[in-house]
């Protein structure tokens, strides 16, 4: 946690508000998703209640608070109750271990009679050095909150949604995994703060041992795995259960799949869960794919404190490296933010876009397409690497 | 020999006392229970304690062979509880029962 | 100091865990131990510095494997079961003295060998160190294990898909 007072407050300080700050961006999804929707099929949507239905938030959350408490006679009420939590952690650890801006320098300065020493804060819950394996191993755990809810229940769509979800996420996460290897093999690193740095750089690579750069494109994951992409980016769909992937919620065969018997601020709890996936789910293609914090020739961690330096002194704040340091990261966690929301939008876009798929067409995609292709990208993009980095040139 | 020492100095031998009782668990389960998928889930056990050993003395002979049999015996133990689910799932489809006390006269 | 508290702590969670797990009649309760001693055990993994190991102790175990158990047992839809222990006293006692006899002799063989082993050779080392010379050793000096792995795999893809086929389809008249 840290060796003295001060850091240790400020990493947990840094802990809870990540968390708020991933169950906070929860009503505003749902806001957006409502409204989209009802963009996308010429509606109106909510927007009684306060400027452009905002308030339909609070609304939202009293109803939430306030509804009856509702356990299921002859179910397990453990389970019942645990299912919601164990739905949310998942999605609240995975996003914590995510950098969602370069570190913040602190200088050594003196408070209440005492030096405090210089610290390097990162801008994230917690750093793991195998960051990538940490949070596909958290989110693996997900599926057991579906799980519980289906069996705590004890009903039968409640069961027949959980077997559906589960079949799916386990079906789904090998594409997955298999999509991720690409880009590990590509950056040669498990650490998310790397692949970040790696790709805030101009396009280069080994061609044949020699080094080609190019500096009209930033270094993203993109250029180099689009399959990639477009695999893992459709794999998360399934992991998060949205349409076109919402078999186990599909309500015209299974009332509402395994939330069926859920009210409440437990039904709240699943919500949060679904929405933190998707969150996550954003966040690794904006970090795998589309250079996380950075935008290459213009926004990097080099240039964001230069950009701020002056901003900070217009402000009347003195032009101390760590207030200029501070405010580079927030400008840059500004960038991953507009990032992750672009991604989360394609989300909403595409659940009301399109159709539900029949359950055998949903195997068939993910056991005969996705998952030879995604073998292949692995195979084609490790052949690669090797013939191109070995030195032949020279 | 015991002293105050052995047990706020944790070392090898506290990961393999561990290891042990977890591996006596599972196979307990395997020798007790009458469910087969509870007994495969024995064999899990059993695994995850000689893993726990393997990373034990990994660390403490300090090479990297123990990792890379835990990685092994990973695999193996996946596709181990492949088959005896699908062999369990076979069974159930044909006696409609899971314990073993329904099948263990060989007709069908 | 809190090294061993954390630990102990561990290792009470664990041995409860699995103690549950083999204890509880419900085949799903059981399962759900089982998950959270793999859990467990992934944190033991990480404390003693195996931290690739954790991770895929997790996806493989508790996210893919035990996944697997639970969905199969409430496939079956059993309800707790009301012997679930084999019958007999003697015999009961037998196996569990057995199996305390063989885990005594495990360890006392190991803790005796433990003055015998090396004492490391190299420092400690940073995690993604640790990694990369896993894959280095697991692609050069194991890599016929390796292969053969895959093989196996492939092997029991194979089966299981022989074993669990229906006759016919989804639509088989049975």
């Amino acid at each position: 946690m840290g060796t003295d007072a001060f850091e240790v407050g400020v990493n947990f300080a840094k802990m809870v508000a990540i968390f708020l700050m991933m169950v906070q961006i929860v009503p505003l999804l749902v806001w957006v998703e409502r409204r989209g929707s009802a963009y996308i099929q010429n509606r109106f949507g909510p927007n009684r209640v306060g400027p452009l239905g905002l308030m339909q938030l609070l609304a939202d959350a009293i109803k939430f608070l306030t509804k009856e408490e509702f356990i299921p006679e002859r179910g397990y009420p453990f389970l019942f109750y645990l299912a919601p939590v164990v739905a949310m952690i998942p999605a609240a650890l995975a996003f914590g271990a995510i950098p969602l801006s370069m570190p913040v320098n602190v200088e050594a300065f003196s408070m209440l009679g005492q030096h405090w020493g210089p610290y390097v804060f990162k801008f994230q819950s917690y750093e793991i050095g195998i960051g990538i394996v940490f949070v596909l191993g958290i989110s693996s755990l997900a599926a057991f909150g579906v799980l519980l809810a289906g069996y705590g229940s004890n009903n039968k769509y409640a069961l027949y949604g959980a077997l559906r979800a589960c079949a799916q996420t386990i079906s789904y996460e090998l594409a997955m995994g298999l999509a991720i290897v690409g880009v590990i093999l590509l950056f040669n690193t498990f650490s998310f703060s790397e692949i970040v740095t790696a790709q805030s750089a101009p396009l280069n690579f080994a061609f044949l041992g020699h080094k080609v750069e190019w500096s009209v494109l930033p270094n993203w994951g993109i250029f180099y795995q689009p399959l990639g992409a477009v695999i893992l980016f459709s794999a998360m769909f399934a992991e998060a259960n949205r349409l076109p992937f919402d078999l186990p919620e599909a309500e015209g065969e299974l009332v509402a799949g395994y939330h069926t018997e859920y009210a409440g601020f437990k039904f709240n709890m699943f919500f949060i869960g679904e929405y933190g996936h998707m969150l996550v789910a954003s966040a690794l293609m904006v970090i795998f794919y589309f250079g996380g914090y950075t935008v290459y020739p213009w926004l990097t961690p080099e240039t964001a404190p230069k950009i701020m330096a002056p901003i900070a002194g217009l402000m009347g704040w003195s032009t101390t490296s760590t207030a200029v340091s501070l405010l580079g990261a927030l400008l840059l966690h500004v960038v991953f933010l507009t990032k992750i929301v672009f991604f989360l939008w394609i989300f909403i876009w595409v659940r009301w876009t399109l159709p539900r798929f029949r359950y055998d067409q949903l195997m068939d995609l993910g056991w005969r397409k996705m998952l030879p292709w995604a073998l292949l990208n692995t195979v084609v993009t490790a052949v690669i690497i090797l013939v191109m980095r070995h030195p032949w040139g020279g | 020999m015991l002293s105050a020492d052995n047990f706020l100095h944790i070392g090898l031998a506290h990961y393999i006392f561990l290891s042990g009782i977890l591996f006596s668990f599972g196979m307990i389960a395997v020798l007790m229970r009458k469910n087969v998928i509870v007994m495969l889930m024995g064999i899990e056990l059993m695994l995850n304690a000689v893993n726990l050993s393997f990373i034990a003395f990994s660390k403490e002979s300090g090479n990297l062979n123990g990792h890379i049999m835990v990685f092994f015996v990973m695999t193996i133990a996946a596709a181990e509880a492949g088959v005896g689910l699908a062999l369990a799932v076979a069974i159930y489809k044909k006696f409609h029962e899971v314990n073993i006390r329904f099948f263990e006269h060989l007709r069908g | 100091m809190w090294e061993a508290i954390g630990f102990y702590a561990l290792a009470i969670f664990l041995i409860y865990f699995a103690f549950q797990t083999i204890t509880v009649p419900n085949p799903i309760h059981s399962a759900l131990y089982l998950v959270l001693t793999m859990v467990g055990l992934s944190a033991a993994f990480f404390n003693l510095g195996a931290q690739f190991i954790a991770g895929v102790q997790m996806i493989v175990y508790a996210g893919a494997v035990m996944v697997l158990f639970v969905m199969v047992l409430m496939l079956f839809d059993l309800k707790a079961e009301i012997r679930a222990f084999s019958q007999g006293l003697f015999s009961g006692g037998l196996k569990v003295m057995s199996a305390a006899l063989l885990a005594g002799l495990a360890i006392g063989a190991a803790n005796s060998s433990v003055a015998i082993l090396d004492k490391p050779v190299e420092a400690a080392r940073a995690p993604a160190d640790v990694t990369r010379q896993l894959g280095l050793l697991l692609y050069t000096k194991y890599l016929f294990a390796f292969e053969a792995l895959g093989l196996l795999l492939l092997v029991v893809a194979v089966g299981v898909v022989a074993v669990s086929r229906i006759r016919g389809g989804t639509h088989a008249q049975r």
